[in-house]
């Protein structure tokens, strides 16, 4: 079924063009589109049996000659994940953006940024990799700049351009040492190629530390918060839920499938050191927050943090089973923060458009006025930190775990203080959002309220969901990396 | 032999003297122009390491319009800088840090040594008779590696809407006088011959449609410095049409294979000469298109993407 593959790799380029040629079918056309990009993805997992993967070479060429696209479980799964978001988001654009004229704009940008996540997910090949993570970058700056731009929103759209062109330029650099030194960009060729030498070192650093300033890897985070802030809130919400999440999967597709002979323990222990100090750090900054968005901003960086510092935990484990169960529970991790954060970033925006502004303190009687997006918050809130029965408390428990059982206990002490801290931040939203109304300060509807049921959707998926359901998804994932395709 | 050497060795020298003067000189203006100069240096490199197509190209996008577009976007007022000691220190941290890499990367790069020019190209050669041009960069781009092109053409798209939306165009800077005026009538037509000859050269020799888009966006670009000299009024829906004709053009020509049981982009052997010409000029017309728009810095009509009215403003 490789059609699918090319369906899903050309739906939203053909959507975006036909945004732009024909602005006020936009609407129609983006929830048609966003609807048939689901269905398709839900076949393509589907389609996908454990340790298979599906290939479609394009121009009928061999890849190495040409480029082929490609899904394993581990694609499959993240490509529902984008079109799962993407179609709850897009029916939440369609009412955030009241204004016709900013939604005119918003579409062919929205759909060059799916066109991006999907090209990315699904090539296997390093320099095309670089043109989506182009393309990606371009797009979601564009799109921070949509709808009523500030001064303060265009400049953190201008440095998150700028620093997703350096992060692209290092990325190629290390493509351009890997084509030097094994002569193919094909992802497959690679895994049996790469072996441990210095140009290999070089491009390894190169690689990782283009993708993880798309990341905001602490100490290269420091774009992520003013740009996811001030991005209106369907915006946001894929950034954070996708575009840093994909760059994060390139990386895992790098250290855990291409560099293993070249990534070291000490390496793995420096990555994960620095996801530590984003966990403690974007945590802290979260608490002290006085804006929600930016607690959303400064939530990813810590939840980011997780990710990164899981890596050498499932690395120090011996290759195998304990160690494919601990690699499916990292990226259940993944997929649970995606969804829950584009919840908490939707449920913020609806927040912010029913009060006009969204500081915290002033959050008094919102609970009374939007219960909907209140529980929909709550319910995100449950899986970002971690509660039972929510995906995420399951992955952390597996991981926790699985540092004990590999003799790094030191990473399970981050990850308590870790989620306290984000209990600590969530909490202190709904204690103000739960209030009592302080003063009768008048609701500014600008327009009719935006949807409230998407974000809701996103939340009981992440909590429930990906808690109840966890074993299909956690199987299929677990089973995917290192041993298939050799 | 010796005297390559001496080419080589002075190219070198120019090459970071000129980097060091697009970074240091006094004044932004200065190191605009240092940085043009660069960027035609970096052609004349290229073509001496025997990538003509990289030369056109960097000529074309890289000095040409880059600097045209650097040059338009420097402020009017020259800005007083107020340079801190942190600035200054972030600053000197950069440059150690870049000179770092640099230093780190030539090691690296010298284990590589010698570098063959092996598989790969062997391979292009090897398809060359079943791609339907003879030039081998046209085949990959257009043929081979299709895919990449096809998504380049949408970067290209992102960032021109990107610009579109922001604001509307810059008013032209009128240098217009007689001598202007006549330049331009005779430059125009040149440069319009030029861009058909580099599109259709494409098939069997450097060229296509990257640069010959660039040679048509500097047309636009000259005739919006003189003044005297007028586009035909387009329309709003004309406008949006060319924007996404190359990549409709790209993606349907590629798409159609499919009906007739071939892969994505796989053009069938008879027609492929004729389709990456089709798919090229349609690039050529949308590249054009959209290297000019993001020269005028904004849209060039009243409205975008939609001719405004007030009943719009619904929901």
């Amino acid at each position: 079924m490789s059609s699918l593959l090319v369906l899903i790799a050309t739906l939203p380029l053909m959507t975006a063009l036909a945004c732009l040629l024909h602005p006020r079918g936009g609407d129609q056309l983006s929830l048609v589109a966003s609807m048939i990009q689901l269905v398709a993805s839900v076949l393509l997992v589907t389609e996908l049996p454990s340790r298979s993967s599906l290939s479609h070479a394009l121009g009928g060429w061999a890849p190495g000659l040409g480029i082929a696209l490609g899904a394993d479980p581990l694609a499959g799964w993240l490509v529902l994940l984008c079109a799962l978001v993407q179609f709850a988001t897009t029916l939440y654009a369609r009412f955030y953006f009241c204004d016709s004229q900013a939604r005119y704009r918003l579409w062919p940008l929205w759909w060059l940024l799916a066109s991006a996540l999907y090209a990315l997910l699904l090539s296997g090949d390093l320099f095309n990799l670089y043109v989506t993570l182009e393309l990606l970058g371009l797009s979601a700056a564009a799109l921070c700049t949509v709808g009523a731009a500030k001064a303060e929103a265009l400049e953190a759209a201008l440095r998150y351009l700028l620093l997703g062109l350096i992060g692209s330029l290092l990325y190629l650099a290390g493509v351009a040492l890997v084509y030097a030194e094994y002569g193919t960009l094909d992802v497959s060729a690679l895994r049996t190629l790469i072996s441990s030498s210095p140009a290999s070192l070089a491009s390894l650093v190169l690689l990782s530390s283009g993708l993880m300033i798309k990341c905001a890897l602490v100490p290269l985070h420091f774009w992520l918060p003013a740009a996811h802030s001030s991005a209106p809130a369907p915006v946001s919400a894929v950034l954070s839920a996708l575009v840093v999440k994909v760059a994060f999967y390139l990386l895992l597709r790098l250290w855990f499938e291409l560099f293993t002979p070249v990534v070291t323990s000490a390496f793995a222990t420096l990555i994960g050191l620095l996801g530590a100090i984003a966990v403690i750090w974007g945590s802290w900054q979260a608490f002290r927050a006085t804006r929600l968005k930016l607690l959303a901003a400064y939530s990813t960086l810590s939840q980011m943090g997780y990710l990164f510092m899981f890596v050498p935990i499932v690395m120090a484990l011996p290759e195998g089973d304990t160690r494919q169960f601990a690699y499916g529970a990292l990226l259940l991790l993944a997929v649970s923060h995606g969804i829950a954060k584009a919840a908490l970033f939707m449920g913020i925006g609806s927040l912010q458009q029913h009060l006009g502004h969204d500081e915290i303190d002033r959050l008094g009687g919102s609970a009374r006025k939007l219960p909907v997006t209140l529980f929909a918050i709550s319910l995100a809130g449950v899986a970002l930190v971690g509660l039972p029965p929510s995906g995420a408390f399951l992955a952390k428990w597996a991981l926790i775990s699985s540092s004990l059982v590999s003799g790094q206990w030191w990473w399970m002490l981050v990850t308590l203080v870790g989620t306290l801290l984000a209990a600590a931040y969530l909490v202190r939203v709904l204690g103000a959002a739960f209030a009592p109304t302080a003063a009768a300060e008048p609701a500014l509807p600008t327009c009719r309220l935006a949807l409230q049921q998407p974000a809701l959707l996103l939340a009981v998926l992440a909590t429930f969901g990906l808690g109840f359901a966890a074993s299909p998804v956690w199987d299929t994932l677990s089973l995917s990396p290192p041993e298939v395709q050799r | 032999m010796m005297l390559w050497w001496v080419v080589d060795l002075t190219l070198c020298a120019l090459m970071i003297a000129l980097a060091a003067g697009s970074l240091f000189a006094a004044t932004l203006r200065r190191r605009v122009i240092f940085f043009i100069a660069f960027g035609l240096l970096t052609a004349i490199v290229w073509a001496r390491l025997q990538a003509p197509d990289l030369a056109l190209a960097e000529a074309a996008i890289g000095a040409g319009l880059t600097g045209a577009l650097l040059l338009a976007a420097l402020p009017t007022a020259q800005p007083t800088e107020h340079k801190r000691d942190a600035d200054r220190l972030i600053e000197w941290v950069s440059l150690l840090l870049a000179a770092l890499l640099a230093v780190v990367l030539i090691a690296v790069l010298t284990t590589l040594l010698p570098v063959v020019d092996g598989d790969p190209s062997l391979a292009v050669t090897a398809r060359l008779s079943d791609a339907g041009v003879s030039h081998p960069v046209t085949a990959v781009l257009l043929n081979f590696r299709a895919w990449d092109t096809l998504l380049e053409l949408a970067v290209l798209l992102c960032a021109t809407i990107g610009v579109l939306n922001l604001a509307p165009a810059r008013k032209a800077p009128r240098h217009a006088g007689a001598l202007a005026d006549t330049l331009i009538r005779i430059l125009l037509p040149l440069l319009i011959l030029t861009a058909g000859y580099l599109l259709w050269n494409g098939a069997f020799a450097p060229g296509g449609a990257f640069q010959a888009g660039a040679v048509l966006a500097a047309a636009t670009v000259v005739l919006h410095l003189g003044g005297g000299v007028r586009l035909p009024p387009f329309s709003l829906a004309q406008l949006r049409g060319l924007l996404a004709l190359g990549l409709l053009l790209f993606l349907s020509v590629g798409l159609v294979q499919l009906a007739f049981g071939q892969a994505l982009l796989q053009y069938p052997l008879a027609w492929a000469g004729s389709l990456i010409l089709l798919i090229e000029t349609g690039a050529t017309l949308s590249i054009a298109t959209m290297l000019s728009l993001v020269y005028l810095g904004g849209h060039p009509l009243r409205d975008w993407p939609v001719a405004g009215d007030s009943r719009d403003r619904e929901i």
